[in-house]
């Protein structure tokens, strides 16, 4: 039994596997966030974001897509990253109130500093790019996914660099360093470096990663080269869906506050 | 400094993607070259028109990449199948018609003709499948320097579906009907593509 979804070499079967390491996160994640706003006295409990996060995290990490990922297709590992950078991290962060956080770092904590740091726009961006671009290495992916280690090492490296890329766009006022343009720069500049991976695997001659080209097939019909090209477009085409929609919200928002400070 | 990351990282990521990793062979394939090179055994198997198929005779003149598997291979029969077709298909006609792929049944009980043609060109039309009696097939393996595939007797005494273990080799035979290289399960396209037009190419030195 594994205890966390890495590629087997074994052939594809629609039978439940269980993944104990998925669950237990799962299980920690959840009696994590109850004890801390119980800790410290949350005035409210954001459940429709922690939900969100902890029901498509299930999803993401766990049986078929989690198996189907780590060592059978490309683009569902690719859906993945994204479920991961674009939707969970995002909504894990939402799921701590203003008030959470504050009392998570106090004003002049090492946190707090710290905090406030990743709110800025060149550190959120290079971290998230590094790990963005390091965890889509043929080099990396190729040889981590093969061992469980290595496979919840690059799930974990998205959900930080998730977590990394939306915090100077979620963070609550103390923290709060980007205006309403410089968020909506932050969030194009977010949409340029995971465009090389992409368009590597949509150009590349042949499949760009040997743990996929060789696995077997889920089905014969869907071959490694449609796979990996459908795994780029997905990063490419349907990854900058929600950067943009973020774009326009964050637009939206602003003009609607600038005009609420001066009516 | 910054500034240059975004193409060097591209650059990075080309280089990962695109050069054959492993060493190549004396005759520079990266395919492994086999110690005791074997002609193409000298047997007659049956095509999916029901009519003689002589290895070394219908294929004279061409690459011939011979691979003995089964249809119901669950890993190592369609990854070679669809890499081999996939860099195929990328090859200018030319060279492709200078190449014969020849998948030959280890199952002949299990993998009836019309199914195993329909499965076998289902990767490239171009594909050639043979079946024959369990004796011809194990001694083409045999001459062709192969391990004879083994049924698991177990499951198929059950009725239950089986594996057959099988050589997870395909050898190339240039074309002068000489098996001289041999591709183990873990031959990638890129490799495929570096080594098809050597193999037409290849002569052998005096």
């Amino acid at each position: 039994m594994q205890w966390w979804c890495a590629a087997t070499g074994l052939p594809w079967d629609w039978r439940w596997q269980w993944y104990p390491g998925v669950h237990l996160v799962l299980v920690l994640l959840a009696v994590g966030w109850w004890s801390l706003g119980r800790a410290h006295g949350w005035t409210t409990r954001p459940w429709g974001w922690f939900v969100t996060a902890w029901v498509a995290l299930l999803a993401t990490l766990d049986w078929p897509i989690g198996k189907l990922g780590a060592g059978y297709l490309a683009s569902v590992h690719t859906l993945q990253f994204m479920l991961l950078t674009l939707l969970i991290a995002p909504a894990l962060l939402r799921s701590i109130p203003a008030d959470g956080w504050s009392v998570l770092a106090p004003e002049g904590s090492r946190r707090f500093r710290a905090l406030r740091t990743m709110a800025r726009a060149i550190p959120g961006l290079l971290c998230y790019n590094i790990i963005v671009i390091t965890t889509h290495l043929p080099a990396v992916v190729d040889p981590a996914m093969r061992t469980q280690l290595g496979s919840f090492l690059v799930d974990g490296a998205w959900l930080v660099g998730g977590l990394i890329l939306w915090w100077p766009l979620v963070a609550p006022a103390p923290f709060e360093r980007l205006g309403t343009f410089p968020k909506m720069g932050y969030l194009f500049g977010a949409t340029i470096i995971p465009t090389i991976p992409a368009m590597m695997m949509v150009f590349s001659e042949w499949p760009l990663y040997a743990l996929y080209e060789l696995a077997p097939r889920v089905d014969v019909r869907f071959s490694a080269n449609e796979d990996v090209m459908l795994a780029g477009l997905l990063m490419k085409v349907v990854g900058d869906i929600p950067l943009w929609i973020a774009m326009a919200v964050v637009f939206f928002r602003g003009t609607a506050r600038d005009a609420q400070a001066h009516g | 400094m910054t500034r240059w990351l975004p193409l060097v990282l591209l650059v990075g990521l080309m280089a990962c993607g695109e050069q054959t990793d492993r060493p190549l062979s004396p005759s520079g394939f990266v395919g492994a070259e086999v110690l005791t090179p074997r002609p193409l055994p000298d047997i007659t198997l049956t095509d999916h028109l029901g009519a003689p198929f002589h290895l070394a005779d219908a294929t004279r003149g061409k690459v011939t990449l011979l691979f003995f598997g089964y249809m119901h291979c669950p890993d190592i029969c369609p990854v070679h199948l669809a890499n081999i077709a996939a860099v195929l298909d990328k090859l200018p006609d030319e060279e492709q018609r200078q190449i014969a792929v020849i998948f030959v049944t280890v199952d002949p009980a299990r993998d009836t003709m019309p199914d195993l043609y329909r499965w076998v060109t289902g990767f490239h039309p171009s594909f050639i499948a043979l079946t024959g009696s369990d004796s011809l097939i194990q001694a083409a393996q045999v001459a062709s320097g192969l391990l004879v595939a083994q049924r698991d007797t177990v499951a198929a005494n059950a009725g239950a579906a089986y594996l057959v273990g099988h050589a997870a080799s395909v050898i190339a035979h240039t074309r002068d009907g000489i098996g001289r290289v041999q591709y183990p399960f873990g031959t990638r396209q890129r490799d495929w593509a570096h080594d098809l037009p050597r193999l037409i190419a290849f002569e052998e030195t005096p």
